[in-house]
């Protein structure tokens, strides 16, 4: 190496011919990607299963139910209703139209619930308590005002319904 | 309580549109992968892998600035399928997913810049981003930029109406 490289250097326009030989050759640059085609395959078929995986882990947190989140709302509480869903929408979400068409139906179907919306960007406030940061997300609330569960995202009715249920009885402990 | 038809798009055209664009993303992936870097700048824009990557950043520029109902793919489903679809449950507001090809645009185009000024993996690391992003909104409804869209007007970089407007 350093024997062929001294002569090089020696003699600089030899040396600059040589660099622009290595710039412009036609496979100078060749080697840098050009991978095999099955290979190249695989990295496909990687990237479908990475997808499809992280597609799933979307599915199963976009509509979910949690509870023993605690917090207390007492203003938002509904007086007179037994439960009460405090629903936080963004501008625009289209779940959040979803949730809305199945709260407005259980509103319909059991007495002493009721459902009320409240646009986060307009009342920032609820949601910072709460630290919410996807929407939909529904509070459920009891006949005291404490948050005994939250709907994640547009869930389905019997999901709903049976955190709904659960905020009926009463609270044992706390 | 829900809107008036003439309000808001159908939110299954945006996603028509993201399966088609998640498929030629991955033919950007695969080609990308197959071909080596040419040496010139013309020689590597002319790269089939380049070329399909220009067509997908013009394509994201129209969503991005025309609106995404002006997009192709909008009107190919508005043509082929909307009608044996029928009407949508719900419809949602073009904003968001116009935001998302604006995102798209971004990602695309910085990564085909970047294969022009000779960085190597920089078209198949866009074209992968890009692809993930548009599969899950084709596959599950998950659309990044529009989740994007969404916080940025919470945290107040992008002026909106209010939900119940």
């Amino acid at each position: 190496m350093d024997a062929r490289r001294a002569p090089l250097a020696a003699t600089e326009p030899h040396l600059s011919s040589q660099c622009v030989t290595l710039a412009r050759g036609p496979h100078a640059l060749r080697t840098v990607v050009g991978m095999d085609f099955s290979v190249a395959l695989l990295v496909v078929g990687g990237l479908l299963v990475l997808g499809t995986v992280l597609g799933a882990v979307v599915r199963s947190r976009s509509a979910r139910v949690a509870s023993g989140c605690g917090g207390d709302e007492h203003e938002l509480a509904v007086s007179g209703a037994e439960v009460t869903l405090v629903q936080l929408s963004s501008p625009v979400c289209s779940a959040c139209v979803a949730m809305r068409r199945v709260a407005e139906s259980l509103v319909a179907e059991q007495p002493g619930l009721a459902h009320r919306e409240i646009d986060v960007i307009d009342q920032p406030d609820v949601a910072h308590r709460h630290s919410v940061f996807s929407t939909p997300t529904t509070l459920v609330l009891d006949a005291e005002g404490h948050v005994r569960a939250r709907l994640i995202g547009a869930v389905r009715p019997e999901q709903a319904r049976a955190a709904i249920e659960a905020a009926r009885t009463e609270l044992v402990h706390s | 309580m829900t809107q008036n038809p003439p309000f808001g798009i159908d939110p299954r055209g945006p996603r028509f549109g993201a399966a088609i664009t998640s498929v030629l993303l991955l033919v950007v992936v695969l080609l990308g992968l197959t071909e080596s870097l040419e040496a010139t700048l013309v020689g590597r824009w002319l790269q089939p892998s380049a070329l399909l990557m220009t067509a997908l950043v013009a394509l994201f520029a129209w969503g991005a600035f025309a609106g995404i109902q002006r997009h192709p793919y909008g009107m190919l489903y508005r043509a082929l399928l909307a009608t044996r679809l029928g009407p949508p449950d719900e419809r949602e507001d073009p904003a968001p997913p116009t935001f998302a090809q604006l995102i798209g645009l971004l990602v695309t185009g910085l990564g085909l810049i970047a294969h022009l000024a000779a960085l190597p993996w920089a078209l198949v690391v866009a074209a992968s981003a890009a692809f993930i992003a548009a599969f899950l909104n084709a596959a599950v409804a998950y659309c990044l930029g529009c989740q994007l869209y969404v916080l940025f007007v919470r945290a107040g970089i992008i002026r909106r109406r209010s939900a119940r407007a």
